[in-house]
């Protein structure tokens, strides 16, 4: 690897297949179509508040055809709602995720000097690149983009004449999700591999950072559960265009009645949703890691039960796979089914609770320091602990026949899930900055990022709870039809307030995010004073990560602050002191 | 024109934006500090603004909405399992606030607390098996009551007896729901798709002699305190039948039937009373199921048993409706 | 040397991971028919005589890519024996479409009036299947062509183990899918 190819612009840039730049090709992808996807939000958001109402924006964005004289079209509504779901689930919160931390810090915490295949590493972003490609593409056709909800349920989504959005801009996103499936996978098998086989001398298992012990059950769980969702959607592809009835029976649709017979459309949600949950750790998981490791760092203390952390993520990945069910306690299930996965869900929040409580551990007595990526780490345990309490009501089938689908599930999630993840990213961007650019991210742009999104985001999504305990139902353009929800204006007034506040701000990190890798002040090797591998490789971007030896591990990660050493963090590759026991 | 003049204000802020942090950076050179090391006074800074907003702004918000957006939330239930759904709603509730208000003042304590000074240096404490045996261990107690008590509500609405109820169907389709009484043999006629057509909009099999009294409405009226078992159907894709009311929620899935068994315990005179005029008891559907997904309802009414009866014989049945045509 | 070994674990890691996927794609697609035949309305019929065909063709290439293997550890040349397997996994390829063919007559369809998901989940399934084994054929292609060329060698032969450990994990999988079918 020391041998030093010649570099061109096409092999640097374009293809190459240094983990560290495909690491940088995910984080950007991502963040360009995460600021679509949180636009998107907002204009939905301004017809929700205002309905009816005209927009310069809405006109400006959407053209005549999706928002005559400025007013929202409902078939674009769905459209932006699908779609929003679609990119942030998918496209930011899993590839630019875990695309990104997982192909920077694999090789850089475990000490390999690349991924076990470079080559399928880069096939992994150009997959994904190519499915980024037609799902914008799937934004400007003729009947519109998907819109049968980021879910897709047949017969919504498998019948041109039912939406129309389930024209063109169906099959669109159907081929984007199947590229993305072939992405994630080769992704998966790169990690896992990795992981596995290319550790440093001395990296044992039980001397894994939290993050790379995150990454690697992410990867499994992705590897397990998304060829499934592949079988899913081929399935749906077939009903579409093919004209099988594996989901479709006794439909008539605008008065045509449809061959189709012996299909269940249950069928599908059972597929979906064997991946769907497991999807909600793949995103989950890797922030739980990226916070662990900044909350140790910055705290200047190891994260408190190292082997609990390992424990209830595993424990958190098992039950994810068996808890599907209850996204479909109102569909007629067998009453036995939804007691089983009643208790299997909310099982899973024994090891989150443990998660949590050790999360505080690890900042009691502490040392704290406020760098921006430690402020949104903290967040991510305030968010974590506000969306994973609303989750034993969820996954209470009793009670979720009442909340199914309401706005109580959107604020649930998009706390839960959406803000923690999100809180991890940038906690992970802020504090691995230094290493992928060489330079330090604006601190003052990072506390006012911080603070005006935890500000918005509990704004946006708190009060959604409210919505949803009233019976107002997701998905709606409007709820002028129904004269029950005409109390609630002044809730969705305040939540679209804080959607526009929570999107501008997030301009500013990008702002910040540019404008640092360019002009940024110089950053040391080590600027956070953190144990771990990747540290000791030098500023400079090298093939190959380290310039001689690949350094050897001699201890965990976590010496922080370990009495009796000289300095407040002992790096991995320091041995043990004479008399010294590891942790 | 006045894009032009958007984007060039967006220019001159990123411009401006670029200018101030340039300054800020000569300012700091100028001092001999490096910008973007964390000084104590951020740490201080940043632990104080943690506590007021994160702690004292953030929980006095949570009550606030509580407080003022409490009364929007749905009345109380007005229907038997309705009533078994809300206290295990206030359980759980009550625990997870309770949860709440524990968590999040710790979190906000320690980190306000234990931020970084010049005197204090962290304590190195990876692990205590007994602490983490300890929260393993209560939350699977209180899980365990969570989990038994929220299995037997829903056993009990799941295997509600049905011997007695009234049957009615509700079909939905794109985009209303159209009900049908089963009548005085109170079975529903055998229905199949094919069949719909012309005046006959549920596809009902005229042939099966069950099917003869069965009536077809647009409203659904329901005895007070009487059980009544909604069957469902869907003639194009998921639908959901929600009726927040009356707690209940079940999918309509074409190609299968499914049901849910209630007992209504409050007239909607009585509704109306408690809680304004204009208030219905509303069907909606609570499943994305195309354009007009939003505005997809049908009224329920809950009266006496005189004010159904005589609201029931007014209707034709279906042979009266379709046979005498003929 | 230790990295060829090293190169030779981790070629492998990955080919065992990516099977793991597929086999939890297969999983998907056959839990699906098991949660589908549940609900009754299913079409019961006959499997087509020429999967009989299909499954001795794709053992015995097994056997072939087995016995290359072994030949060329031995030192011997391999050529013959992948030849034979390409030539048998072309069989697997045309007998599966007479298969099709062959349902098509007896009146069982994949799609249109008178489909049955029944028939149209065998369809799918096998067609899943061929497109792997079409990776697979592709595979033996390359290492036919890279044997001519006298590219393995005793110690060296990364290419050919690899390729095989796939062709067998197909030919399990056929062999999952043909019982499936049948008895199930």
């Amino acid at each position: 690897m020391s041998d030093h190819h010649k570099e061109t612009f096409i092999t640097k840039y374009i293809f190459c297949q240094d983990h560290k730049m495909i690491a940088k090709q995910f984080l950007i992808t991502g963040m360009l179509m995460g600021v679509i996807g949180m636009f998107m939000s907002i204009l939905f958001r301004l017809q929700l508040s205002n309905p009816g109402e005209s927009f310069a924006v809405l006109e400006w964005f959407l053209g005549d055809k999706w928002a005559p004289g400025g007013v929202l079209d409902p078939n674009m509504y769905l459209s932006l709602v699908t779609m929003h779901g679609t990119i942030l689930v998918f496209w930011v919160l899993t590839a630019g995720l875990t695309g990104t931390f997982a192909n920077y810090l694999i090789p850089l915490q475990i000490g390999a000097r690349d991924m076990a295949s470079g080559f399928l590493n880069m096939l992994s972003y150009w997959f994904f690149f190519g499915a980024t490609i037609v799902m914008l593409i799937s934004l400007f056709v003729e009947s519109g983009p998907a819109s049968a909800g980021w879910t897709v349920y047949p017969p919504l989504s498998a019948l041109p004449q039912a939406i129309s959005g389930s024209g063109l801009g169906q099959d669109l996103w159907l081929v984007g999700m199947a590229l993305f499936i072939v992405s994630s996978l080769l992704g998966g098998l790169n990690y896992i591999v990795t992981i596995l086989n290319l550790r440093t001398k001395g990296m044992s298992m039980s001397r894994l950072p939290l993050t790379i012990w995150a990454l690697l059950i992410t990867a499994i769980i992705g590897v397990l559960t998304f060829p499934v969702l592949l079988a899913c959607a081929l399935l749906l592809i077939f009903d579409r265009s093919f004209g099988t009835s594996f989901y479709l029976s006794d439909i008539i649709i605008n008065g045509e009645m449809l061959h189709n017979t012996g299909g269940s459309p249950i069928l599908f949600e059972h597929l979906f949703w064997f991946l769907g949950h497991p999807e909600v750790y793949i995103i989950l998981l890797p922030a739980l890691g990226l916070v662990s490791e900044v909350m140790s760092v910055n705290s200047r203390k190891p994260i408190f039960g190292y082997k609990a952390m390992v424990g209830a993520m595993m424990a958190i990945a098992f039950l994810s796979c068996i808890v599907w069910g209850h996204h479909m306690f109102v569909t007629g299930m067998d009453p036995f089914l939804g007691s089983v996965f009643t208790f299997t869900t909310l099982l899973i929040a024994i090891p989150s609770a443990v998660k949590v409580f050790n999360y505080l551990t690890t900042l009691w007595r502490g040392s704290i320091r406020f760098t921006p990526a430690m402020l949104f780490a903290i967040g991510f345990v305030s968010t974590f602990i506000t969306g994973g309490l609303t989750g034993l009501i969820l996954g209470d089938s009793a009670l979720d026949i009442n909340v199914h689908d309401t706005y109580f599930v959107v604020g649930h999630f998009h706390i839960v899930m959406g803000l923690s993840a999100i809180y991890g990213m940038f906690a992970g961007v802020y504090h691995w900055f230094p290493k992928m650019y060489g330079r330090m991210m604006n601190k003052k742009l990072g506390y006012l990022h911080f603070w005006v999104t935890f500000i918005a985001a509990y704004g946006v999504f708190f009060p959604m709870h409210f919505l949803g305990l009233a019976g107002l139902p997701r998905r709606y353009y409007t709820n002028s039809a129904f004269p029950m929800f005409d109390n609630l204006t002044d809730i969705n007034e305040v939540i679209t307030f804080f959607s526009i506040i929570g999107g501008l701000v997030q301009l500013l990190f990008i702002f910040n995010f540019f404008y640092s890798i360019f002009k940024g002040t110089k950053s040391e090797q080590n600027p956070w004073k953190s144990n771990t591998l990747e540290w000791t490789a030098p500023v400079e971007r090298i093939h190959g990560n380290w310039p001689g030896e690949i350094p050897s591990v001699e201890r965990w990660a976590y010496d922080y602050s370990k009495p009796g050493m000289d300095e407040d963090f002992v790096m991995q590759n320091v041995p043990l002191k004479e008399g010294e026991t590891e942790h | 024109m006045t894009n032009i003049l958007i984007i060039l204000v967006v220019f001159l802020l990123l411009a401006a934006l670029v200018q101030v942090i340039r300054v800020n950076e000569l300012l700091s050179e100028l001092k001999n500090q490096d910008l973007n090391k964390v000084t104590d006074k951020d740490n201080k800074i940043q632990a104080t603004l943690f506590f007021l907003i994160a702690g004292v702004a953030y929980l006095a918000l949570v009550l606030w909405q509580f407080k003022n957006w409490g009364p929007f939330l749905l009345p109380p239930a007005s229907s038997v399992h309705g009533a078994a759904i809300d206290s295990l709603m206030n359980f759980t509730m009550g625990l997870i606030i309770f949860v709440f208000f524990i968590t999040q003042p710790i979190l906000v304590w320690f980190v306000y607390k234990y931020r970084k000074t010049k005197t204090k240096s962290a304590y190195y404490y990876p692990h205590n098996n007994n602490l983490e045996k300890i929260w393993t261990i209560v939350p699977t107690i209180v899980l365990s009551a969570v989990i038994f008590y929220g299995m037997s509500v829903w056993s009990q609405i799941t295997n509600a007896d049905t011997s007695e109820s009234t049957v009615i169907e509700v079909y939905a389709k794109q985009f209303n729901w159209i009900a049908r009484y089963s009548g005085d043999d109170n079975t529903l006629g055998a229905a199949n798709f094919r069949l719909v057509g012309g005046k006959n909009t549920l596809g009902v099999d005229m042939e099966d002699i069950k099917a003869a009294d069965d009536k077809i409405t647009r409203e659904v009226h329901l005895v007070v305190d009487k059980p009544v078992l909604l069957r469902f159907r869907s003639q194009d894709v998921i639908h959901s039948a929600y009726l927040p009311h009356f707690r209940v929620q079940m999918n309509c899935v074409p190609g299968m039937t499914t049901q849910f068994a209630f007992t209504p315990t409050q007239t909607t005179a009585q509704m109306k009373q408690q809680e304004g005029e204009d208030f219905e008891f509303i069907l909606l559907c609570n499943k994305i199921c195309g354009v007009a997904h939003y505005n997809m309802q049908m009224k329920f009414v809950v009266e006496t048993q005189e004010e159904y009866d005589t609201w029931l014989t007014g209707k034709k049945t279906l042979s009266e409706k379709l046979l005498t045509q003929k | 040397m230790a990295i060829v070994l090293n190169q030779n674990k981790t070629s492998k890691q990955l080919l065992w991971v990516g099977i793991a996927g597929i086999v939890m794609f297969f999983a998907g697609l056959t839990s699906a028919v098991i949660v589908r035949k549940a609900e009754g309305n299913w079409l019961e019929f006959q499997m087509p005589d020429w999967f009989w065909i299909s499954t001795i063709a794709i053992i015995s290439s097994s056997i072939l890519l087995h016995i290359s293997k072994r030949a060329v550890k031995n030192g011997t040349s391999p050529l013959v024996f992948l030849l034979g397997a390409l030539a048998l996994g072309v069989v697997f390829t045309f007998s599966q479409f007479f298969g099709w063919n062959q349902l098509v007559s007896e009146g069982v369809y994949l799609t249109g009036e008178g489909s049955n998901p029944a028939g149209s989940f065998l369809y799918v399934i096998t067609l899943a299947h061929l497109l792997h084994l079409l990776g697979g054929l592709i595979a033996i292609s390359v290492t036919t062509v890279n044997s001519r060329r006298g590219k393995y060698t005793a110690e060296n032969y990364l290419g050919i183990e690899l390729t095989s450990t796939y062709w067998h994990f197909l030919g399990v999988l056929w062999l999952y899918l043909f019982f499936f079918f049948n008895y199930l």
